[in-house]
């Protein structure tokens, strides 16, 4: 349990938004499900976490909701990304990139100066 | 961008409630049910799945909650929830709702219909376009007289070329003219103008256009702009008036335009023409001669100039002028221009009133919130132990402090919401009120600003409530709870807050009484004031035969002679009338200023050097006149009807004259002339006349005014330009005045008859704005003394129950009711005196800031206070006897037994 992290609201945008763009259409247990495996079982979402995110998502206009049937044949709320999620996406992982780049830099272990 | 996107997201989510909660359960159901089916597919008993997937999910309702809260706006939802519960509350608690809802309407009401006068008249931008940059010149001559002159066609010229940061400089000259109808005739006050005269001043028309520079000069035609007053009150708002002609004084002239409603200024006006309409006006004399003063001017400041530069440049300008024109000026007058801001000068004549009446206002919303407090605190006691209940179920002391907060609001806004109605309906009186002081009173409205003002002060006072009702600190309800308080007493911090809101009560509703009685004093004064007639059964009826415009100076006597055939009609006529006693004729009627003023001479003494020569009105009378005024003749003879035109000149003078002129002599048979540069456009001469009669003064500038110096000359020897008929019956001399309108209409039909008043309407006339401020202060005065009575009563009748148990013991233990009521009476009693002693010395500065608009009463009048104090006293004792009673009513035994 030590090594689970919790996940901060900016991230779990960052990764619900990357998470449809790969898979597509998904509902709210696929979507925690794929972020929880990725995470290699680092990651744990209860629903308090991950519904206000995806409605704050929504709310945005970054993605949509829509109901429909599961693999299994359950009724489940598919979210879907929008035009504007997609480049919401793609703002925040160059954003993301350049700050990990950043933080990389700032704690490398300590080597000659260049 | 997005944030915009999610609030107006998260608004529209406060209205889709319970559908969205559905969608949210099954929405979550699904995901519980998915991961339930994955762990049963690994193997698990199905029991077992469904509990991991139950942990997994980290709470259901939990995350409902969150779900909820980020779907609208929490706060917003739960002040509603607040002020739900802050309404449930206060019915259940009827009689407090209702006195605190009525006290707040009255204080909340008067403040807001002072104050929609205030912003009408004083602080809203003018209707003029860039109206703050526009300023008045006012000439003035210093010494006994001050008067304030016009400007003479010259000396606005010296300005125009001299003063570079007047951007623009309007002439505005006051006359008047008939305005012939097709069955009657109006009188209608005129501003003749320059053709710059509007876009000077930054208005439009309405329809049509308005003067311009092709309207100035000679040989133009004469043409009118209508003000929007007189354009739907004499021509109904007619749009095809532009264009069409009407007779003005005879002459025909066309309408240009229609202005849009605007503040007259500096007189009351019904139309603008240009200049061409009286000849006069464009005569070489007016145009030429430096001391023809018939000239007002207002000028709009150059881009970048201010108004110290345009004061400079003026004061260089008119002293240039003086020392230029040696003999125009003289020096012993002491000549002023001063420069001020046109929205200043418009607002002189309300500024004093209008700014006490607010005060008055807001010292009444003052004590009412005072009571408001009061009850508050006294309430907020009784219900400490629902306050400990609400903290032991988990209620924080913010929380509990917002739900105070919400029930105050609750209660201002309703309060406010009462007062803007009580002043929505004193709208209109207020509007009547008004228009004596100021020409901008039309403009008086409940507008967005002035309920703006109305919601700012509610919510003002509702923070200022829920910050008295002190709650304990946050962390002390834990010891309460523990100790299991029922009911705790108002603490001493509360009761010295509440004893101080008492004093401030008495303090402040003593300042209002000593205004109002000091109005009061002032209107009974001035009503008492002698007229200098000596009845009161005089009817004036002025007729103005001589119209300037239409008179061609060629034929001035002969238009004179058949005028003065038509007066004596008039007399003869009225003369016969049953009741009548005398009929007089003269220029101007009794108690009204004459519209002629010169210099005069006294022959034999010449004037010292550095002395202003006296100024006199110039009015005339024939023999009846003063007999049938009523102005006793006080020296010498009356003018009679032996003194014909050949009958060599001579004169009256009133006391006041006479004492300036000859201090200590018997002026008869001394002799005076008319002098002054003025005297050479008007029809008098400057000739020696003899006095032979001294006449008692009238207050023809006011009750409040002193009598100003008068010449009298016979009525038939000088031009009557100016006449009308004095009237004495016997009896109920209004009775009258239809049947003498009457007879003038059909000898000199055409002619406006207006103004046919008794001397004792003239009079009411003069004490009437007085009598108005008196009974507003007084309102406020009684409105706040009743209150602050309330309060007293209140706080004692509060302090009475706290103390019950003592009382109860004291009296077990051999104190009698008298004792007790003894006590309760010395504490209110400490109160007021307290409240009486800040109370007068308010009092005393109130005074000295209204001297201003006091008459024949000291500012600091020891009357007018002792009474006031002995009058609070009073009624501040009735209210301490009642809880003093009930105090003395206890019956120890039950007291004790209670206990």
């Amino acid at each position: 349990m030590a090594d689970k992290l919790d996940v901060k609201q900016g991230t779990l945008a960052l990764m619900v938004l990357r998470t449809l763009d790969m898979l597509g259409p998904l509902h709210g247990y696929g979507i925690a499900r794929r972020i929880e495996e990725t995470s290699k079982n680092r990651l744990t979402l209860n629903y308090g976490t991950l519904y206000p995110a995806l409605l704050k998502l929504e709310q945005e206009g970054f993605i949509k909701a829509e109901w429909g049937l599961s693999d299994n044949n359950r009724r489940a709320k598919f979210y879907a990304l929008t035009a504007a999620g997609r480049k919401q996406l793609a703002r925040e992982a160059k954003e993301w990139n350049k700050t990990a780049d950043l933080i990389a830099a700032f704690l490398a272990p300590k080597r000659g100066t260049s | 961008m997005s944030s915009l996107r999610e609030t107006l997201a998260r608004i529209a989510g406060m209205f889709t409630g319970r559908r969205a909660d559905d969608d949210l359960r099954a929405e979550m159901q699904a995901h519980l049910d998915m991961e339930t089916d994955e762990f049963i597919r690994r193997g698990m008993a199905p029991a077992e799945a469904r509990r991991k997937a139950m942990i997994a999910s980290g709470g259901l309702t939990q995350a409902a909650e969150a779900v909820h809260d980020q779907r609208g706006l929490p706060w917003l939802e739960s002040l509603a929830a607040d002020l739900r519960y802050a309404l449930r509350a206060l019915r259940r608690s009827p009689a407090f709702t209702t006195i605190v809802v009525i006290t707040l309407a009255l204080g909340i009401g008067a403040n807001t219909a002072i104050f929609s006068v205030v912003r009408a008249v004083l602080l809203k931008p003018l209707p003029h376009r860039d109206g703050d940059r526009l300023v008045y010149l006012r000439h003035s001559i210093e010494g006994a007289t001050g008067d304030h002159l016009l400007f003479s066609v010259p000396e606005v010229r010296d300005f125009r070329t001299g003063a570079p940061s007047l951007g623009g400089i309007a002439e505005y000259s006051p006359w008047w003219g008939t305005l012939q109808g097709d069955d009657d005739a109006i009188r209608i006050d005129l501003g003749l103008v320059t053709g710059n005269f509007f876009d000077v001043m930054g208005l439009s028309p309405v329809i049509g256009r308005l003067t311009n520079a092709a309207d100035d000069g000679a040989g133009v035609p004469p043409v009118m702009v209508l003000t929007h007053g007189l354009w739907i009150s004499r021509f109904g708002g007619d749009s095809t008036i532009v264009g069409k002609q009407v007779r003005l004084s005879g002459k025909s002239v066309t309408v240009i335009g229609v202005l849009q409603p605007a503040p007259y200024f500096p007189d009351r006006v019904d139309a603008f023409t240009n200049m061409v309409v009286s000849p006069h006006h464009v005569s070489a004399f007016m145009v030429q001669n430096r001391v023809h003063r018939m000239t007002e001017m207002i000028a709009r400041l150059a881009p970048g100039a201010t108004l110290a530069q345009a004061r400079n440049e003026v004061t260089t300008v008119a002293a240039r002028a003086r020392a230029d024109n040696k003999d125009s000026y003289n020096p012993a007058s002491h000549y002023q221009v001063a420069v001020v801001p046109f929205k200043e000068a418009l607002g002189e004549g309300a500024r004093l009133t209008l700014w006490l009446l607010m005060a008055a206002a807001a010292f009444v919303l003052v004590i009412s919130a005072a009571n408001v407090a009061n009850l508050t605190l006294m309430r907020g006691v009784n219900r400490e132990h629902e306050l400990v209940v609400r903290a032991a179920l988990g209620a924080g002391a913010g929380r509990l402090r917002r739900l105070l907060l919400a029930e105050n609001l609750v209660l201002t806004i309703m309060g406010a919401v009462l007062g803007t109605l009580i002043a929505s309906g004193g709208v209109r009186l207020l509007i009547a009120f008004t228009e004596r002081y100021s020409a901008r009173a039309g403009e008086i409205r409940l507008d967005g600003t002035v309920l703006g003002f109305t919601f700012a002060v509610s919510v003002a006072l509702a923070l200022l409530l829920s910050v008295l009702a002190s709650l304990p600190r946050e962390g002390s309800f834990a010891s309460w709870i523990s100790a299991g308080v029922r009911r705790m007493s108002g603490g001493l911090r509360k009761q010295r807050l509440q004893r101080g809101l008492v004093i401030a009560q008495v303090a402040v509703s003593v300042v209002l009484l000593a205004g109002a009685g000091l109005l009061t004093r002032t209107m009974i004064q001035l009503s008492q004031v002698s007229t200098g007639l000596r009845t009161e059964e005089v009817l004036t009826l002025p007729v103005q035969l001589m119209d300037p415009g239409k008179v061609d100076p060629k034929h001035l006597l002969e238009a004179d002679a058949a005028n003065k055939v038509n007066y004596d009609l008039m007399r003869r006529e009225i003369a016969a009338l049953p009741g009548v006693v005398s009929v007089g004729l003269g220029s101007t009627m009794p108690l009204r200023t004459s519209m002629m003023s010169f210099d005069v001479a006294a022959e034999g003494r010449p004037q010292a050097a550095g002395e202003a020569s006296p100024h006199v009105d110039l009015r005339t009378a024939d023999p009846e006149y003063f007999r049938s005024a009523g102005i006793p003749v006080l020296k010498g003879r009356d003018f009679s009807t032996t003194d014909e035109m050949s009958a060599g000149h001579i004169v009256i003078v009133n006391q006041t004259l006479a004492d300036k002129l000859f201090p200590g002599e018997d002026p008869v048979g001394k002799r005076v002339a008319l002098t002054g540069e003025g005297l050479k456009f008007t029809p008098f001469s400057s000739d020696w006349r003899t006095i032979v009669g001294v006449v008692g003064d009238t207050r023809d500038g006011g009750l409040d005014a002193d009598p100003r110096a008068a010449l009298f000359f016979p009525f038939s020897q000088e031009l009557a330009v100016t006449g009308g008929l004095v009237i004495r019956a016997d009896s109920n001399v209004a009775a009258l005045a239809s049947t003498a309108t009457r007879i003038v209409r059909r000898i000199v039909p055409g002619v406006p008859v207006e103004h046919v008043l008794t001397v004792a309407q003239i009079k009411d006339q003069s004490v009437a704005p007085r009598r108005l401020n008196a009974e507003l202060i007084s309102l406020f005065g009684m409105l706040a003394v009743i209150i602050a009575a309330v309060g007293i009563a209140g706080v004692l009748a509060f302090s009475v129950s706290a103390r019950t148990n003592e009382i109860g013991i004291r009296m077990s233990l051999g104190a009698g009711r008298g004792q007790v009521e003894w006590m309760i009476l010395k504490e209110g009693g400490v109160l007021l005196a307290a409240g009486l002693a800040v109370g007068l010395m308010g009092a005393y500065f109130a005074g000295g800031i209204m001297r201003g608009l006091l008459f024949g009463v000291p500012p600091h009048d020891p009357a007018t206070f002792i009474s006031v104090g002995v009058m609070m006293a009073a009624i501040g004792i009735a209210a301490c006897w009642f809880p003093a009673i009930r105090a003395a009513r206890v019956d120890p035994a039950i007291t004790m037994r209670a206990q």
